[in-house]
């Protein structure tokens, strides 16, 4: 009789054995499947927006008087703001990244064009934004003030195609892979032409979904030198570094101070915002990683509670095998060996369930297939967790003494 | 009240047969104490296991009280166990999480009996027994010998026609053992039917006639006449 | 009978082994508890707002765009059709009023300005409909009613506010014929609504399928005399330059939905639709034959897949886990009735058939399950609220665990140990009665 078993010792209590390996094989497929998912959670929870975000913050205003008295409330509201204690910077848009709420305009090459190259979110960026955002100029240059003008969304007829505009690098590539974009003309999908004077290396479309609107053009932006003009703007506010909680109350205090009768919605920073914008993916994250942990841990309890019955129910057996002079690393040895036996066919299994489920969750969600890597890590997470789970039995099996044998049953 | 005629029985694995009962045949009266004896292996358990309905015999005539049970249902064969055979085991097997009057009534129980009924029944049995005052005790609670004697009461407990013992003083000591001997013996005196399986030469001589077995087949049977405790050497062959 | 002795039995079994029995439990706790909360969340998001009403309530989309639109809007799904119409289509379909109720309708915001003067302004969400909005959604009223259809066409100032405003604004009191100073004008109450929450909120889901009903209603002749302009997805494109406040425009801002009771009515407005759109080639206005769509509610919500991706895969991933846990269980089970086979052969012995034997374990496994799902309850409730703070997703804010969700998860647990125990239950059955003569 060797250390270790066999299949056909296995045979007796099949059953069992097809649990804890239908146990580990669903265990493994879950297992990949979800690491998989959590990190391409991670990778999109993370991605940059390209702005200074540990320093903004903004503040939404709705202005109640009559649209006259709206460009000099703004023209009060920016001063006011660069006037406050530990502000850097500030402009008024209509957007900024991760807020989930902004415009877009179809981009195109020629003018009668029936489908466009793509879509870009639009920020308007009348003022300071290039500073304000610390967005860096990979090519061109920032807008001049000519080539800034009032843009009221609210009168018939407003849209009209800026001439200059800034795009983003990946936004470039993508209409001149060849690297030619600066200079050359789009068509942001109103009459006229738009020059592209200058090329950020990254600004993100205010959308985060990982599938819906946005997920596929979320890197291409435009500027335009509008100065919006409007009932309802954003101002966004550049703090000094680490100053971001007091310059949002000064800030706060001097917009009230400039027009009491108005609606304030903020400040929000910007780091919360990103939380908040990727609150369903960090939920559903940590969903996928709680339910992972307790599946890990309910497979491990299972091995445990199986192999201890086996272990109990054979103590005359393990006594013989003692009295017969092996020691006790083979009786740990031996169940071990039985784990990794019945692992083994579990794993065969669920890598190829995994794939199966892979191939599913692929098709049916738009991911990625799963990396090899993640397979490999999957597997050797089970064949160490029924390891660990059938250590303490097997450790328990080996210290059955071996008169045991000699008791008459 | 039990009669078998060439009854064999076979287990077959993939490579070998073997026979461990060989056309055996006997007759045990109603109101008899028979012993089956024999060394380990000739077949005395499989005798049993036959005789109490657990396993079919592969070849052979087997009537309990007058019931051919050849080809019985599991389910006919379940009820007919319920009714007519108390088992007496060698390791009591009790049932740990039931109580002494539980475990008296399981019989009765899967007769579907009342609930009045059955606790009168199993109160009378405990009685007989002599463990009325223990109903309410578990198993593990008990001696060896009292455990023996509840297992007795709820061999009892549905008065059946035959009683069926394994070595019933096999897990005891000799002083509980004498006790249970007693009780067996006198419950034969009351009127009982018992068949016995002991390899204990000392327990055997207790019955009225002691069946030898060897290799499945009877090759002894000596009436005791019970007098001076002395076998008288007649010996016979297979009884019909 | 019988069964009240198997469940008393199982009861003492389980008490046996304490340790096997609670790992059973806790597996079949955790396993339907995780399952529920996905399910429950499922459920929200695939259940019917209005099920009286679901296929009498239809959205209407027209396809004023024509072939230059892809990857336009925000809007648009597979078939390229726009969900939302246009000003001049609205209310061109409002005007034939070929339906037995229809309202178009888009959402807003407005700003109260409180009589006290020392309190700020602050803005609420609100709705810009027709009279029939609240006939055809069944929108209960605590007071008064919704404004008449001649109100509509008078651009009367009037509103319908949320019981929550009325309790802010006028503490709760019968505000009807009281005044509401806003940015834009003083408006008279003429009705206050109950609570109200369809989920989904299928009249309009651009502005996210479970979110609160709005808290001010308002006629939409009246709102876009006043310039309030619609607040989420307004779609434009090269054909349809502009935005939701040039009214010339062929951008879309405006939800359509119309109240048609029988299959016939549906019919009929189909084809009322055709015939609007090939007007509308006719006199120059589309350059195509403009397709045209009537949805009811279940289609619509299905149409605009509002049960979200993550939802679908959760609920996969639970049902996976549990999966697991139930094989965890049966194979304890498994190990349980292995460890009892010296009990099933004694009782095997005194006559019990093979179906008192099945029936004592499968009481036992029900016993685990119902225990599994109490347990499973618990889970359930503490990962729903544990969601509520994980998720912005408003439907983990309005999910319950109500009694139709409990008595699911209850039979489910049940039936699945069940299921999970036939195996060690049959093995249970096989168990030789004659093994306890044999064993030594």
């Amino acid at each position: 009789m060797g250390p270790l078993p066999t299949l056909a010792e296995l045979r007796w209590n099949k059953a069992g054995a097809l649990s804890i390996a239908a146990q580990i094989a669903l265990a493994l497929a879950i297992l990949c499947n979800a690491m998989f998912v959590i990190h391409a959670q991670i990778a999109l929870m993370t991605r940059p927006t390209g702005i200074d975000e540990s320093d903004i913050f903004y503040i939404r205003s709705s202005l109640i008087g009559d649209q006259g008295t709206w460009a000099s409330q703004e023209q009060a509201d920016v001063a006011a703001l660069r006037a406050t204690a530990g502000v850097v910077d500030a402009y008024v848009t209509n957007s900024v990244p991760l807020t989930g709420a902004g415009g877009s305009v179809p981009i195109s090459l020629r003018p009668d064009q029936v489908r466009p190259n793509t879509m870009a979110a639009i920020y308007l960026a009348g003022g300071d934004a290039l500073r304000t955002l610390d967005l860096h100029l990979v090519a061109g240059r920032d807008f001049r003030p000519d080539e800034i003008g009032d843009f009221y969304p609210s009168a018939p007829g407003s849209g009209r195609a800026p001439g200059a505009v800034i795009i983003t690098q990946a936004l470039a590539r993508m209409l001149y892979p060849d690297g030619s974009a600066l200079g050359r003309s789009i068509f942001i999908g109103v009459p006229g032409s738009s020059r592209i004077v200058g090329i950020v290396r990254r600004l993100q479309v205010p959308w985060t979904s990982a599938s819906g609107w946005g997920s596929n053009f979320s890197e291409d932006s435009v500027l335009t030198p509008a100065r919006l003009i409007d009932k309802n703007v954003l101002y966004v506010v550049r703090a000094r570094p680490g100053q971001v909680p007091a310059a949002e109350k000064s800030a706060a205090a001097a917009l009230r101070a400039n027009d009491r009768m108005r609606v304030l919605d903020g400040p929000y920073a910007m780091k919360p915002t990103r939380a908040y914008a990727y609150r369903d993916d960090l939920g559903f994250s940590i969903f996928l990683a709680a339910v992972t942990w307790l599946l890990l841990g309910v497979t491990a309890a299972g091995i445990v509670g199986l192999t201890s019955y086996w272990v109990s129910r054979r103590r005359r057996q393990i006594g013989i095998r003692r009295a017969l002079g092996a020691t006790r690393g083979a009786i740990v040895g031996y169940f071990l060996g039985e784990n990794l036996l019945i692992a083994s066919a579990g794993i065969v299994a669920g890598t190829a369930l995994t794939i199966g489920l892979n191939l599913w969750i692929a098709s049916a969600f738009g991911m990625p297939h799963i990396p090899v890597g993640y397979v490999l890590a999957g597997i050797v997470t089970l064949l160490l967790l029924g390891q660990l789970g059938a250590l303490w039995p097997a450790w328990r099996a080996a210290s059955i003494p071996p008169a045991i044998a000699a008791r008459s049953a | 009240m039990l009669e078998m005629k060439n009854l064999s029985k076979v287990y077959r694995t993939e490579i070998i047969e073997t026979y461990a009962l060989r056309e055996l045949s006997m007759h045990v009266r109603e109101g008899e104490f028979v012993a089956v004896t024999g060394r380990s292996g000739s077949g005395k358990t499989t005798f049993l296991t036959i005789a109490g309905l657990l396993e079919e015999a592969t070849s052979g005539e087997y009537r309990l009280d007058g019931v051919d049970v050849r080809g019985l249902s599991d389910t006919r064969r379940s009820r007919l166990r319920n009714e007519k055979i108390g088992f007496i085991f060698q390791a009591f097997n009790l049932i740990p999480e039931l109580n002494v009057a539980a475990n008296v009534e399981l019989p009765l129980r899967y007769r579907r009996m009342q609930r009045s009924e059955r606790q009168r029944l199993a109160s009378e049995a405990l009685e007989r027994v002599g463990l009325s005052a223990r109903a309410r005790h578990y198993p593990s609670e008990l001696s060896g010998g009292q455990q023996q004697r509840v297992a007795i009461a709820r061999a009892l407990a549905g008065s059946p026609r035959l009683l069926l013992a394994d070595e019933p003083t096999g897990n005891l000591d000799t002083q509980m053992a004498r006790g249970v001997m007693t009780l067996i013996e006198e419950l034969h005196q009351e009127g009982a039917t018992i068949v016995m399986v002991t390899h204990d030469p000392a327990i055997a001589a207790r019955a009225q006639r002691e069946i030898h077995v060897l290799d499945g087949q009877i090759v002894d049977i000596i009436e005791q006449p019970r007098l001076v405790g002395v076998a008288s050497g007649g010996h016979a062959t297979n009884a019909s | 009978m019988m069964l009240g002795y198997y469940f008393a039995l199982a009861l003492a079994s389980l008490r046996r082994n304490v340790a096997l029995t609670a790992l059973m439990i806790a597996a079949i706790a955790v396993g339907i508890g995780a399952s529920m909360i996905v399910l429950v969340v499922y459920r929200a998001e695939a259940g019917d707002p209005i099920p009286d009403k679901a296929h009498q309530l239809y959205a209407v989309q027209l396809d004023n765009w024509g072939p230059v639109r892809h990857m336009v809007s925000s809007s648009q799904r597979g078939d390229g059709l726009e969900d939302q119409l246009s000003y001049a289509d609205a209310v061109a379909l409002m005007r034939a009023h070929a339906a037995k109720r229809q309202a178009a309708m888009y959402a807003t915001s407005m700003t109260v300005l409180p009589e006290n003067a020392q309190l700020s302004p602050f803005t609420v969400s609100a709705r810009a409909t027709y009279a029939d909005f609240f006939a055809m959604f069944e929108v209960p009223f605590v007071y008064g009613s919704p404004w008449r259809a001649a109100q509509d066409e008078a651009h009367a100032k009037v509103v319908v506010i949320s019981n929550k405003l009325n309790q802010s604004l006028f503490d709760g009191a019968n505000s009807v014929g009281r005044y509401i100073r806003f940015a834009h004008g003083v408006y008279q109450v003429v009705g206050v609504i109950a609570d109200w929450r369809p989920v989904p909120r299928f009249y309009d889901l651009t502005v996210g399928a479970y979110g609160d009903t709005e808290q001010v209603y308002l006629p939409f002749t009246t709102a876009v005399d006043g310039n309030l302009a619609q607040n989420e997805n307004t779609d434009c494109n090269q054909n349809a330059p502009g935005g939701s406040r040039d009214l010339q425009s062929d951008c879309v801002w405006i939800q359509f939905w119309a109240e048609l009771p029988t299959l016939q009515d549906a019919q009929a407005y189909r084809a009322f639709l055709r015939g609007y759109a090939r007007q509308q080639q006719q006199n120059g206005r589309f350059h195509w034959a403009a397709r045209t769509s009537v949805r009811d509610v279940p289609q619509w919500l299905q149409y605009e897949g509002v049960v979200s991706g993550q939802v679908e895969l959760m609920v996969l991933v639970a049902f996976g886990f549990f999966l697991v846990c139930l094989v965890n269980a049966a194979g304890l089970m498994l190990a349980k009735v292995m460890e009892q086979s010296t009990r099933v052969a004694t009782r095997r012995a005194i006559g019990a058939d093979r179906w008192a034997i099945l029936a004592q374990y499968l009481t036992e496994a029900a016993l685990v399950g119902a225990a599994g799902g109490i347990a499973g309850l618990l889970v359930t409730q503490l990962g729903l609220s544990g969601a509520g703070m994980l998720f912005s997703n408003d439907v983990f804010r309005i999910v319950r665990l109500d009694g139709s969700s409990i008595s699911i998860e209850m039979s489910l647990a049940i039936a699945a140990t069940l299921l999970a125990a036939l195996y060690p239950t049959w093995r249970a059955t096989c168990v030789n009665p004659a093994s306890q003569l044999k064993t030594r």
